[in-house]
């Protein structure tokens, strides 16, 4: 049973190599910032593209937060990402109006094509799938975003060569 | 004060009191599940709805709800009986009603209120949990397909222990506690999470499928590893200590244990208990009948006389030391003593010295009143947790302010509040020196009544805060403030802890911090104090009954020097074990050697291997007496179980001793308690059967000093060597019995040396590899443990091993110079 404690120790200890410098900046901005846990996180995320486990670690030692409340806070949040994220984000509308639409096929169109669902990413970290409520498209309704660009009254096959387009790009 | 009327009733109430509290103080029932009496009010269960006259329309939380004058309070009526079983029906919906095999049933605060409210059928469906039960590590569960989420696990974690293990994580109906990145649970195991949850979320593993509830019988007894004293009440089931359970209502230091309190109890239980005399008889240890035993013993100690040896203990009941104390007087030795007889002069030369008293001057609830701390060299977390948590209660509900003066950080670094002022090891002294020298200096001295100012102020005069700053690597600012601080503040503690593995300059510690709580005002003010921390459950008993040497006595260090010379005929040894905990194992060893050794132990320990008779002595758990810990308060132990197979409580073996010697001995605790209030100054007055939970403080709440002398002491020298040792004691260990416990053995089974991040990547070692110690020519061998709470050049070892035979460099020096090497 002691081996599972130290498994666990291990596993904090096999953290990915990750360098900080960018991490210790974002925390010696706000350190004296009363109520900093949320611009260091968001800080961190920005630099980073998701929130990486050491860095979590880092603030909670620099800022004398117990991880454990970090954790809290970044997955109470919907806007903080503990893994990495593809480079284009395909946002797809689940709103009232895209699902009267349809909008459920298109995410199953996402998955035939790219295999990922919600908050998922593809291995290749080029795109990752979310499941948003309401774009405040809902003319355009079904509707999906690719990072900030907008693709309204979509289908099954525009969604497909919306994905090839963006596959083809770098 | 204020007035309100709680269903019908009139009463008068203290204005900083929440509906709930009056209520549950007039003994009007308001059912809770997220309450705490040791909590801060948090109202996320709403079970304890109750309507107030005054705001009519509305239920209100009466758990955080504060009273008001002229308050009419219903606590139950048609529509609060409906509402609380709609909560109920709520936590129903996704709570995996698995009662039969869950070891809460029968004490399940949910399973009660689901009775009491008659939830027999759920108005709402939903989905159950299915999360997996943790279970890594070896004394904690955690299954939370039974949370309610009430929170009381996050928040004692934060509130009391200071660890932050648990957080909420996720949001809505996925909302579940959980450790960071919801890993298994992997912390100090204290369990006070274990003692607050409110349903069989989180449980004792080693007690699962042990007993139900309703099959223990409770004892309210005594904590029988560290000073603190804490209450534990013992679950006993078919003559075996099942379980320790807390006592949150009536327990001292408000129930909270630690994880040698709660989970280090098996080894009461262990068949390797010795259960019958052992006499030496051809080389060998033979077992033999207690007459056999006493007899010879008996007859040994009468030829010996004036030079028998006897070392006790600090871990025997007041009860028996007196008892003790009766023997060694009726053979006429005055070679007696306890502890390794070095590590408590603290209090009984140096306190004695400067204040003429040998003992705390405040209690534990004084110190979470006040609004400055200063801790001295160990980290109490360590050595007294609950006394860590008590610190850690100051700043949270006090906000005060914490100073540190250590040689490493240790968890009372990480406190919200916390100052750490690292010095180079073995300087303690320069640094309190600093601090007087800074209040001397700046005019904040309270001189009224002192002797000895004006020798003080020269003797100090070469330890201004830069100057220790520089000798010891300190920051000359910290000092400065941490004096301004303790001298301004109201109230102020300054802690201290002694013990075996901090036997170095006792004395002089004690008084360097005695000069400081003297200037301070400190030492003999109410609600302020300076606290000399035992690091057995009995220590302070055994100073106040004296177990010290004689005018013309040998202390238990020149005991077993003489006796290593082949000069004492006869030792006894009365629970303690110095091959392994004393210093210097080449000498003990050669003093058992030499002598004719009787030891009384629950164990056949490395010393009792050398012994000549072996006494099987009882357990804490199977005792009656008093502990006074160290706090002054005296507790009553209670026996839950009986002793295994011939074994022997101490008080029973000393009393036949006595009538062997024909000497009258007292029959019973109770009556030797009486015996010893007219012996011990300070006892005097107290009742035995009056001793209630909270126990006794000898000498009042504020323990006010003889006389108040300064002490000029001076400091040390910082040793000169690459790499410096450390010895201490281990958060999961006390003394040498808890590593015959499963519990603390489980998480901390072996001996460890520990380095920080920079020494292990020098010497290119990582935790779990094995490393070499070498010091005066002597090489010990233990695991690397990496941490980052020791300076660079800085190494940690905890005594409590023998395998580790970290006495054989360790000779109660403060610090040891030695040479790591990676084998």
């Amino acid at each position: 049973m002691t081996e599972n404690v130290q498994q666990v120790e291990e596993q904090v200890e096999e953290l990915e190599e990750i360098d900080l410098t960018a991490a210790n900046e974002v925390i010696d901005k706000y350190i004296d910032m009363h109520g900093n846990l949320m611009p260091v996180l968001q800080g961190i995320q920005e630099a980073y593209g998701y929130i990486p486990e050491v860095t979590v670690h880092l603030a909670a030692e620099r800022l004398n937060v117990y991880a454990s409340q970090i954790y809290g806070v970044l997955t109470f949040y919907a806007q903080f990402h503990l893994k990495p994220r593809g480079k284009y984000i395909i946002r797809v509308c689940m709103g009232t109006a895209c699902h009267v639409k349809g909008a459920g096929r298109i995410g199953d169109a996402i998955v035939d094509r790219l295999g990922i669902g919600h908050a998922e990413t593809t291995e290749d970290l080029k795109f990752t799938a979310e499941y948003v409520a309401c774009i405040g498209a809902c003319g355009m309704a079904p509707v999906i975003m690719v990072n900030d660009a907008t693709y309204g009254s979509i289908t099954v096959q525009k969604t497909a060569e919306v994905i090839e387009k963006y596959k083809a790009m770098d | 004060m204020v007035n309100l009327t709680i269903d019908g009733k009139q009463i008068t109430t203290a204005k900083t009191s929440t509906i709930y509290e009056a209520a549950k103080e007039n003994g009007i029932y308001i059912p809770v599940l997220c309450y705490a009496k040791k909590l801060l009010p948090y109202g996320a269960c709403r079970i304890c709805l109750v309507e107030v006259e005054q705001m009519k329309g509305r239920l209100i939380p009466s758990c955080t709800t504060p009273v008001t004058e002229g308050m009419v309070v219903t606590t139950l009526s048609d529509e609060i009986r409906k509402v609380r079983k709609t909560v109920l029906e709520f936590l129903l919906v996704n709570h995996v009603v698995d009662c039969p095999v869950c070891d809460k049933g029968g004490e399940c605060d949910l399973q009660d209120l689901t009775y009491e409210y008659e939830v027999v059928t759920n108005r709402f469906e939903g989905e159950k949990f299915d999360l997996p039960t943790d279970e890594v590590n070896p004394l904690i569960e955690r299954n939370m397909n039974r949370c309610v989420l009430c929170g009381k696990c996050v928040r004692v974690c934060d509130e009391v222990v200071g660890y932050g293990s648990y957080s909420f994580i996720n949001r809505g109906f996925e909302t579940k506690i959980a450790t960071a990145f919801d890993r298994g649970l992997n912390c100090e195991f204290c369990g006070q999470c274990v003692s607050m949850c409110p349903v069989g979320a989180i449980l004792p593993r080693p007690f699962k499928f042990k007993a139900r509830p309703w099959q223990l019988k409770e004892v309210d007894s005594v904590c029988g590893y560290c000073g603190n004293g804490c209450t534990v009440t013992l679950g006993v089931k078919d003559n075996q200590v099942q379980t320790i359970r807390f006592n949150e209502d009536t327990g001292v230091n408000h129930g909270n244990l630690c994880v040698r309190g709660r989970f280090g109890y098996s080894y009461v239980n262990d068949s390797k208990r010795l259960t019958k005399p052992l006499i030496r008889k051809g080389g060998e240890l033979k077992e033999a009948s207690w007459d056999e035993a006493f007899a010879t013993i008996t007859e040994k100690f009468k030829t010996a006389g004036k030079d028998l040896g006897i070392i006790s203990g600090a871990r025997l009941t007041n009860e028996e030391l007196l008892l003790l104390k009766r023997v060694s007087s009726a053979i006429g030795t005055q070679n007696l003593d306890h502890s390794g007889g070095e590590c408590y002069k603290g209090l009984t030369e140096g306190l004695k010295e400067t204040m003429g008293i040998s003992a705390s001057t405040g209690t534990f609830p004084q110190v979470e009143k006040c609004d400055a701390i200063l801790a001295i060299r160990s980290d109490f977390y360590e050595t007294h947790p609950v006394f860590g948590m008590v610190i850690n209660q100051a700043i949270r509900l006090n906000d005060a302010q914490l100073a540190v003066i250590a040689d490493k950080r240790g968890k009372l670094s990480k406190l919200p509040n916390a100052r750490t002022l690292i010095h180079k090891p073995g300087c303690e002294i320069n640094m309190i020196n600093a601090l007087c020298q800074v209040i001397i200096a700046e005019g904040l001295a309270q001189t009224a009544g002192l002797q000895g100012i004006t020798e003080l102020t020269k003797a100090l005069a070469d330890y201004t805060p830069e100057a220790v700053a520089g000798m010891v690597g300190a920051d000359a600012e910290a000092i400065k403030k941490t004096a301004r601080e303790l001298a301004n503040a109201q109230n102020a503690a300054i802690v201290v802890a002694y013990g075996l593995p901090y036997t170095a300059y006792s004395k002089e510690i004690a008084i360097a911090a005695a000069n400081l709580a003297l200037l301070t005002g400190i030492a003999g003010r109410d609600g302020s104090g300076l606290y000399l921390c035992g690091e057995k459950a009995n220590s302070q008993g055994a100073v106040d009954l004296q177990i010290i040497p004689g005018p013309a006595g040998l202390g238990a260090q020149q005991v077993l020097s003489t006796a290593a010379e082949g000069k004492l005929p006869v030792l006894y040894l009365v629970g303690e074990d110095p091959l392994v905990s004393y210093p210097d194992q080449t000498l003990v060893k050669k003093a058992l050697e030499k002598t004719f050794l009787v030891v009384q132990d629950l164990f056949m320990t490395d010393s009792a291997k050398y012994a000549d008779i072996v006494l099987p002595a009882a357990s804490f758990a199977e005792k009656e007496g008093t502990f006074t810990n160290a706090e002054r308060r005296i507790q009553r132990l209670r026996a839950g179980i009986k002793s295994p197979g011939e074994a022997k409580t101490d008080f029973a073996i000393f009393q036949q001793l006595l009538d062997k010697l024909q000497k009258t001995a007292p029959t019973t605790p109770a009556a030797a308690f009486s015996e010893l209030t007219a012996e011990v100054s300070g006892y005097t007055d107290i009742i035995y059967e009056q001793i209630g939970a909270q126990g006794q403080v000898w000498g009042g709440e504020t323990l006010v000093p003889v006389k108040k002398v300064l002490v000029p002491v001076a400091g040390m020298e910082p040793l000169q060597a690459d790499y410096q040792l450390l010895v201490g004691s281990a958060l999961y260990h006390s003394g040498t019995v808890s590593t015959r416990s499963k519990g603390p053995m489980s998480v901390c089974p072996e001996p460890y040396i520990e380095f920080n991040r920079d020494d292990a990547a020098t010497f290119g070692v990582t935790t779990g590899e094995m490393v070499q110690l070498k010091a005066d020519g002597v090489a010990i061998q233990a695991k690397v443990k990496v941490d980052n709470r020791l300076p660079k050049g800085v190494l940690f070892a905890p005594y409590h091993f023998g395998e580790l035979g970290l006495n054989k460099i360790y000779k109660g020096q403060s610090v040891i110079a030695v040479e790591p090497g990676k084998i």
